[in-house]
């Protein structure tokens, strides 16, 4: 029972005590320059992540979203000349709408969420390809820094990216917590069935929660490629597996109902601690992922509602 | 040689077994009955092994046991005969027959399918049972499949040493009459081998059969009778630990409806095979029960007024306007309230809060833009719980750690505060003990003085009796007969169940 009731400070309790372990181990990781441009760094990530929150909030998952970055990283680049700074719209829209028919297959065609996103995730893969014609491309500077360069100036001290972060993540607690969509996609999470009973549309809430997922993933493709002046079509490869941890470790289970954008932000920090930590002692880049697999398996089985699941997995 | 002493086990808010005390003999048939909810099936999940008791010892030949698991149960000779059928239909009977313990007619890695076949017709034998076993399951009739089933536990005899004990589930509940009484005679023939526990809400049946009986109610074991002393009317009143009477269903607040207003008209309407051509008008303070047996389309016609399964021919009618579009969300906005009768999945939201499940239903009413209104949620929920006397700490408790009866009642709440006038209830006191079934049956009285229109689909006859202005009898789906219920000139159960079955 005692575990049950802590089992919400969980992700609380290992950031701090990864924070800690570090710190112990490395004393220059509390260097507070060192620290901000840490958080700043994984402020893409975490924007992917937050958007897949809202997909494993509501019981699904969204395999897509890496690859959907991946597309918007080459969308950035090929009409950044063209639209100047309106092609962040075209950037958060291609994502939104692809996210929102990964949500029609699912709801209305009873796909899977894993294999409508994952399919959803090639279509995005492939066109990525045949728009960048399989090609590193990379921005004009000026342009570049005409339309975007406020995202990466600084204001008393503070980069304008943790902001964008901040305020994204606001935006998506108020979403989560204030709103009937919010309250919506906490009884689909929790309680599908019962979501259906008391006649809500259900469908939509889906379709609205995959499509919020891509949206995300399509921001957090354009700061990637602004960030790095480029696009091609496998610039955001890596993200998928880490945005997934992020959300789990901070305490949402694969099974929803639970958890949340907050839980994402703690997560995020958990897997940014985690990465410094690799890098510190000099684990090797091709074996971050292996670890992250594993911290994964390990998340999902301490999260996941058993109860839910009855007593069938697939 | 089984027996259960001091048995306890508890689950969250409910105390589900008392103190239990429940012995079998050797080549004895026991009789275990009790209403709905009085834990009957708790006790048997505890007796297969599914369910861990809090206290009190089980032993075997007075020597203690306990099983973490079915199959461990299973390897102390108790065996259980689902009422929801076990089988696999796709695999063949010997398969099922054999399901998990192949291992005795592998060759090298290879079953033996002569070998197995031979075997299971062995088995099938022990239950008079003429099949191939080489049959796939689907194939064969339901009263088949119970026998199928039976021989699956007796295979138990050849695997372990010491005495059978056979669990049956309402094994008559899906057979015909003859079906019965071949299944009884072959009971009494196999207590040469097994000991049996017969559980049944048919009272006559477990009478019949049953060397003693068993009477449990509120999660105690009332009484023990010899199957010589055993009158229907003295189990049933201790069953029910009162008369069962007008004051239980309240039929003294049972006052006339409206007939000269009109919420609900079917007219022929039917849903491919589930229910054909049926009728009917629900008026405002109308009770409405539909009577039929199990699958007999009562729930989906429940579901079509409520907008969750499209009708495939005639004409719905919601206050005087056809229903074209068939959506749960719009049955809400018509004002229609459904209280599934699986209360935890489909009635509240486990996982969220009191005034969460409240205003699911009806987030719009304490909403603007979209943006809710947490504040107003909350003194809604208050006000509600006061109403409805629903035991919660607070509005923040997550109403999947509530009773069965304040659950219903928060699912109530839900669609009385919202304004629905058509309430649709689906085996509402399912699970409940008797005090929460109570408070049930006074708020449809309070319901019905309010206007509500009610279509009932009840947990028992008696409780359809007792509540309904009016009965509706359907049979495979089919209109079989209309009964007035006004209170003092109310239909016997043999009316009903004359038109059931």
């Amino acid at each position: 029972m005692d575990v049950e009731r802590i089992k919400p400070y969980f992700p609380w309790i290992t950031l701090l005590a990864l924070v800690v372990a570090v710190g112990i181990v490395n004393p220059s990781f509390f260097d507070p320059l060192g620290l901000l441009s840490l958080v700043t760094d994984v402020v893409p990530l975490f924007i992917m992540a937050l958007g897949m929150t809202f997909a494993i909030y509501i019981g699904g998952i969204d395999l897509s979203a890496q690859q959907l970055a991946n597309l918007v990283t080459v969308i950035a680049t090929v009409y950044l000349s063209q639209f100047g700074i309106g092609v962040a719209v075209i950037c958060i829209c291609t994502g939104a709408i692809i996210g929102a028919i990964s949500g029609f297959v699912t709801s209305r065609l009873y796909v899977p969420s894993f294999v409508s996103t994952l399919a959803m995730g090639f279509v995005a893969l492939s066109a990525a390809k045949y728009l960048s014609g399989q090609r590193a491309l990379s921005m004009d500077a000026t342009q570049r820094d005409d339309s975007f360069g406020w995202m990466f100036g600084n204001t008393a001290g503070v980069p304008h990216e943790l902001v964008i972060a901040l305020i994204l993540l606001a935006l998506a607690w108020f979403l989560q917590t204030r709103t009937t969509f919010g309250r919506a996609l906490k009884a689909v999470g929790s309680g599908e069935l019962a979501a259906v009973a008391s006649g809500l549309n259900v469908d939509r809430v889906k379709m609205m929660a995959f499509a919020i997922s891509g949206g995300f993933a399509g921001i957090a493709g354009l700061m990637f490629s602004v960030k790095l002046s480029g696009g091609d079509a496998n610039l955001a490869n890596g993200f998928l597996l880490l945005a997934i941890v992020a959300v789990l470790v901070g305490g949402t289970p694969l099974t929803g109902g639970v958890g949340g954008v907050v839980n994402t932000a703690i997560g995020t920090l958990i897997v940014m601690v985690i990465r410094a930590a690799m890098v510190y002692l000099e684990v090797d880049a091709t074996q971050q992922q292996m670890v992250f697999g594993i911290v994964l398996i390990i998340a999902i089985a301490l999260t996941i509602d058993r109860s839910k699941l009855r007593g069938v997995v697939k | 040689m089984y027996e259960l002493r001091k048995v306890d086990k508890h689950f969250p808010g409910v105390h589900a077994l008392k103190e239990i005390d429940f012995k079998v003999n050797r080549g004895e048939i026991v009789g275990l009955v009790g209403e709905n909810g009085a834990g009957k099936s708790t006790l048997m999940k505890v007796i297969y092994g599914s369910y861990q008791p809090d206290g009190g010892t089980i032993t075997i030949d007075d020597k203690a046991v306990r099983f973490q698991n079915p199959r461990q149960a299973m390897e102390h000779g108790i065996g259980m005969v689902f009422q929801e059928q076990s089988l696999i239909t796709n695999l063949t009977v010997m398969e099922n027959i054999f399901l998990g313990y192949e291992q005795q007619f592998v060759n090298f890695g290879v079953i033996d399918w002569k070998a197995m076949a031979e075997a299971a017709r062995h088995q099938l034998k022990k239950v008079k049972l003429d099949i191939d076993p080489s049959m796939t399951t689907s194939q064969l009739s339901f009263a088949q499949r119970q026998l199928v089933e039976l021989a699956k536990v007796l295979t138990l005899e050849e695997r372990i040493d010491g005495d059978l004990v056979i669990l049956l589930d309402e094994p008559t509940s899906v057979l015909a009459k003859e079906e019965v009484e071949l299944l009884f005679q072959l009971v009494r023939d196999l207590t040469k081998r097994a000991s049996f526990i017969f559980v049944s809400h048919r009272m006559d049946e477990v009478l019949e059969l049953s060397d003693r009986i068993y009477v449990m109610k509120d999660g105690e074991v009332v009484d023990v009778v010899e199957q010589k002393d055993a009158e229907v009317d003295a189990i049933q009143h201790k069953m029910v630990g009162r008369e069962v009477d007008k004051e239980y269903y309240r039929e003294q607040k049972q006052k006339p409806y409206d007939a000269e207003q009109v919420l609900v008209t079917f007219d022929s309407v039917s849903l491919g095979n589930r229910y054909k051509d049926i009728s009917f008008e629900l008026h405002p303070g109308e009770v409405l029960c539909l009577v039929g047996t199990e699958g007999s389309g009562r729930e989906a016609i429940l579901r079509t007024v409520y907008g969750l399964d499209a009708p495939t021919s005639g004409s719905v009618s919601i206050k005087g306007e056809q229903v074209s579009r068939f959506t749960a969300k719009s049955g809400v906005a018509r004002g229609v309230g459904y209280t599934p009768r699986e209360r935890k999945v489909e009635g509240i939201v486990a996982g969220m809060n009191v005034y969460e499940n409240m205003t699911l239903s009806q987030m719009d009413n304490y909403s603007s833009a979209g943006v809710l209104n947490i504040s107003e949620e909350k003194s809604l929920a208050r006000t509600w719980i006061e109403k409805l006397a629903i035991k919660t700490p607070d509005v923040y408790k997550d109403c999947g750690g509530l009773s069965g009866g304040n659950q219903q009642k928060v699912v109530l709440a839900k669609w009385r505060s919202g304004g629905s006038d058509i309430i649709l209830l689906d085996h509402p006191t399912r699970g409940l003990d008797i005090g929460a079934k109570e408070d049930v049956y006074e708020m449809v009285r309070e319901m019905s003085d309010a206007g509500v229109g009610i279509v009932l689909v009840a947990d028992t006859l008696e409780e359809a009796i007792g509540l309904s202005h009016t009965i509706i009898v359907i049979k495979d789906g089919e209109f079989q007969k209309r009964f007035d219920c006004t209170p003092g000139d109310k239909p016997s159960l043999y009316d009903l169940v004359h038109h059931m079955i």
